[in-house]
């Protein structure tokens, strides 16, 4: 049984799909305690009692269709004719851009894909070195999961069973300062004499407002609605996934009828990946559960580390070496469960936790050798792997220190909650 | 070849009416949640089997979109040593995946159907008197879907195998490795 289970875990380093995998591995383990194997498909029809998964496929669905459409190209103009005479402003802008971009779509690829290829060239033609550009688009490829209304965030609200609202307002602080030491470091680093810039004259701006005025409601929307109060998080997603329909086709005719369909149905099999996923993990971890391997591992753990700062760092260890090896969804699926248990013996606030969580592994997105937003810049701008490990360097420092900050500064996350929540 | 014809005609039909269902779901899922919230802010009111409704929408979607995600090879994986294997272990790498991959999702197919059969026995009545097996069934179609998805990319490895070693012929790498029926395709050529 157990070289068989081996076997498995094999097939998933040599790229088998992780549903499979994880379908295997539970349907092994229940197989060798002598229970009947429908009890997989018993814990996934359980998905059908959570009303929070709402949210994901119609965020997903709002998120491709703004990747499909213009919208990053009038974000970046919009932000440009606004910021771009800041010293460093360009990088100020990629990072802003990118962070709003990542909130909305989620999925970390996207960004680097959508947004990439228009910033790139213009950081070079604005003389950054490329070495500073490719590590400034391949680390913000995943900065913004910590703000509303990202997936990430809400899958953790779904499996770890916290208030999504509150891990909205928990994600905001955080976000908000490490894009501030990014953005400090970024001007600091801006070419010494920059081109010398055009004037903004306000028609240039007025313009570009225009262009986006049934963009930029957007985040208002969502944001105004779930904190607000009025709507939930599978609501607020069905009406941006309404909006964003009724906008990109009728309003600016970016998505054409006749590809709407094709939208659809990527968006739903970029929901149907992730749901296979969380369902097969719900039998998987239920196992270990019944086992009560959480709690058995809370024993064995707390017979050598008494403190829960001591945890934290070993946690943070732990799940930056899960984020560069899995992508974020797996991750979450797989470890949340297993680790709410021993973090909930430690004392560890579970809003805290799930930030804790998405940082890690956003940095982990980015962290060599594996790291999936290498990969991804590698391949789309065309650059070898090691030359992306060698840029993203200064920003994967920066991060670690924003990482730590968030750890051991639970209030850093908390605070919002508590005046607001 | 009569066969592969209906074969193939079988499976443009199913995409088409998976497409189109997915489609039709991600529409009810936006026009129902609207609808609701609709209800609820200018009525106090709102549908009663509109949320039940939509966790099924939300389940039914999710796993057709997983047929389509085998149908397209995009299932999320780790997909590091792939990456870096050269072409030719690749493709049997590729083959023990799909193998492996078709057996777990038959094995799930089994596992769907037992839990159905189940339900169909003791189960009762859920949403709108529809009783719960009903709305279970989705597991046995599209784990079996999927199966079938990943028995026809086997199909194809064995192809892309073939041609291949049918490339390196004259290579030594082929002697050692002689597939049964590399042999015919190649008198045939």
């Amino acid at each position: 049984m157990n070289i068989l289970k081996l076997f498995t875990l094999a097939l998933a380093l040599l790229g088998s799909p992780l549903f499979i995998v994880i379908a295997a591995l539970a349907l092994l383990s229940f197989y060798s305690v002598e229970i009947d194997i429908s009890v997989v498909i018993i814990e996934m029809s359980r998905l059908a009692d959570t009303p929070l998964l709402l949210a994901l496929p119609l965020f997903i669905f709002a998120g491709t269709m703004l990747s499909e459409s213009e919208t990053p190209k009038r974000l970046l103009r919009l932000s440009r004719t606004l910021l771009g005479w800041l010293p460093g402003g360009l990088a100020v802008v990629s990072l802003l851009v990118c962070a709003v971009f990542t909130a909305f779509t989620g999925a970390s690829g996207v960004t680097i894909f959508a947004l990439g290829g228009l910033l790139l060239p213009a950081l070079l033609k604005d003389n950054y070195s490329e070495k500073f550009s490719l590590g400034l688009i391949t680390s913000s490829g995943s900065l913004g999961l910590l703000f509303p209304p990202s997936l990430p965030l809400i899958l953790y609200g779904v499996i770890a069973e916290v208030r999504i609202d509150h891990l909205f307002l928990a994600g905001i602080l955080p976000g908000v300062f490490m894009l501030s030491l990014l953005i400090a470091y970024s001007m600091y680093k801006s070419p010494r004499k920059p081109k010398q810039q055009e004037q903004v004259n306000m028609r240039e701006i007025l313009g570009c407002l225009k262009e986006t005025a049934w963009e930029l409601p957007l985040p208002f929307i969502v944001l105004g609605g779930i904190y607000g109060g009025f709507l939930v998080a599978g609501e607020a997603a069905a009406i941006t996934a309404l909006y964003v329909l009724i906008v990109e086709v009728f309003l600016y005719r970016d998505i054409s009828l006749k590809q709407l369909p094709g939208i659809m149905v990527k968006s739903m099999m970029l929901f149907g990946g992730i749901l296979v996923i969380l369902a097969a993990s719900m039998a998987a971890t239920n196992f270990l559960v019944d086992q009560e391997v959480p709690m058995r591992l809370f024993e064995f753990i707390r017979q050598y580390i008494s403190s829960k700062y001591t945890f934290l760092l070993l946690l943070n260890i732990f799940l930056l070496i899960v984020g560069s090896m899995l992508d974020i969804f797996s991750a979450l699926v797989l470890v949340v469960p297993l680790i709410v248990p021993i973090a909930r013996g430690y004392d560890v606030n579970l809003i805290h936790l799930g930030i804790i969580f998405l940082t890690n592994l956003q940095i982990g997105y980015c962290t060599p050798p594996v790291g999936l937003n290498l990969f991804l810049a590698s391949y789309r701008f065309d650059r070898p792997v090691i030359q992306l490990y060698g840029a993203t360097m200064p920003f994967l420092g920066l991060l670690m220190i924003t990482l730590v900050i968030i750890t051991y500064f639970p209030l850093l996350s908390l605070f919002l909650v508590r005046f607001l929540g | 070849m009569n066969y592969q014809q209906v074969i193939r005609q079988i499976l443009t039909f199913e995409k088409r009416l998976i497409n189109g269902l997915l489609c039709l779901m991600l529409l009810a899922m936006i026009t129902l949640a609207c609808l609701q919230i609709g209800m609820r802010t200018f009525f106090s009111g709102g549908i009663l089997w509109a949320d039940p409704m939509l966790r099924y929408l939300v389940l039914w979607s999710g796993m057709l979109g997983a047929v389509v995600a085998t149908r397209e090879k995009k299932h999320i994986g780790i997909d590091v040593l792939g990456y870096l294997a050269p072409e030719q272990i690749k493709v049997w790498i590729v083959l023990v995946i799909d193998l492996f991959s078709s057996l777990v999702a038959a094995v799930l197919t089994w596992a769907a159907v037992t839990f159905v059969r189940n339900e169909f026995l003791f189960g009762g009545p859920s949403l709108l008197s529809v009783p719960s097996w009903i709305w279970n069934l989705i597991f046995p179609v599209a784990f079996a879907l999927m199966a079938i998805h990943f028995l026809l990319a086997i199909a194809a490895d064995i192809k892309a195998i073939r041609a291949l070693l049918l490339k390196n012929r004259h290579s030594p790498f082929t002697g050692v490795i002689s597939m049964p029926g590399s042999r015919k395709t190649g008198s045939g050529a």
